[in-house]
């Protein structure tokens, strides 16, 4: 099974459609698809629009590949569940995003095994042809930042001393 | 201290920041009720889920942060973006005083975020996760989430 991914905020129905497409050409093939709000309904994979994180990861551990909006919380999911991971990232010229940082994302992960980038969603068969027989994207080593970056975080949030503008006293705590 | 993150990633990075809250008084603030489960130990409220082309949503939004703020009374609010976070701090600024902390998306990789450039201005701990984004002038850059 595929998981189609668009996250939850903005419709992308471009990948939507386009994965629904590919389904109809290929019947053998099972996907399932959050869509968020999205106004493009499928009619050739099963679909939701919003599940729960805990539901969601469990549906992606049961796939064999996930094809997402170039997201990083998808990226942390492939990584999470080791699956290999297409992505098609958003653009502001469609609509789709408020900036074409997706388009940056894209060009950040292109390089890491497991990830593969179809920039439009005309080269996704292919990428997902790749993705098919290529090798899944590395699990992290920790669910958690390197600890120097939470040294430096968890030391901003406890010394009072710290930046300027200390807060008020606290009063009558819940 | 506060704790908000808009939806997918804003979320995810947050959670990867958890250890650093240990033993501290948190409540996280995200966009959609299912995430509580990922913080059972919190107090975990729901705001709406904005963009800034959404006029009348940003006004809820608004609404919704300084009940938040109020009921809570945060010290400090730290963010992992995005519209959401970047009011917050806004708003516990100007009611609090608080202490506020932006760290912008890994997402942008090669420029901040556009709520992130307005950041500037409410954050006192101003940061991206890319060393090729940081400036002298700001904003710092101290590591990422991955």
């Amino acid at each position: 099974m595929i998981i189609v991914t668009t996250g939850t905020m903005l419709p992308f129905d471009r990948l939507v459609r386009a994965m629904d497409e590919w389904v109809a050409h290929h019947p053998h093939e099972q996907a399932f698809a959050q869509i968020g709000n999205g106004a493009y309904e499928p009619r050739h994979m099963e679909w939701v629009r919003f599940l729960a994180p805990s539901e969601f990861t469990r549906q992606v551990k049961r796939s064999a590949l996930i094809v997402a909006h170039a997201g990083t919380g998808s990226f942390f999911l492939a990584a999470e569940t080791c699956k290999p991971l297409v992505m098609l990232p958003r653009l502001a010229a469609n609509g789709e995003h408020t900036t074409d940082h997706q388009v940056h994302t894209a060009r950040w992960l292109c390089d890491k095994p497991g990830v593969y980038i179809a920039m439009t969603e005309r080269e996704l068969p292919v990428a997902i042809a790749k993705a098919r027989v290529g090798d899944p994207v590395a699990s992290q080593r920790t669910a958690y930042a390197p600890e120097e970056f939470l040294q430096r975080i968890r030391r901003c949030l406890v010394d009072p001393e710290l930046p300027p503008i200390p807060g008020k006293a606290r009063k009558g705590s819940r | 201290m506060l704790a908000i993150a808009s939806g997918g990633g804003h979320w995810l990075e947050m959670q990867r920041l958890y250890p650093a809250f240990e033993n501290l008084d948190v409540a996280f603030v995200s966009v959609h009720p299912a995430y509580a489960e990922q913080v059972p130990n919190h107090r975990f409220y729901v705001v709406r889920d904005v963009t800034r082309w959404d006029r009348w949503g940003l006004i809820v939004l608004a609404a919704q942060l300084i009940r938040i703020i109020w009921i809570e009374r945060p010290t400090t609010v730290i963010t992992t973006g995005s519209a959401p976070g970047l009011f917050a701090l806004a708003i516990a600024k100007l009611m609090r005083r608080a202490r506020t902390i932006w760290i912008d998306s890994i997402a942008n990789c090669e420029q901040l975020s556009s709520s992130g450039r307005r950041a500037r201005y409410v954050a006192d701990v101003w940061l991206t996760q890319w060393p090729e984004v940081e400036r002298p002038e700001g904003p710092a850059y101290w590591g990422a989430v991955l």
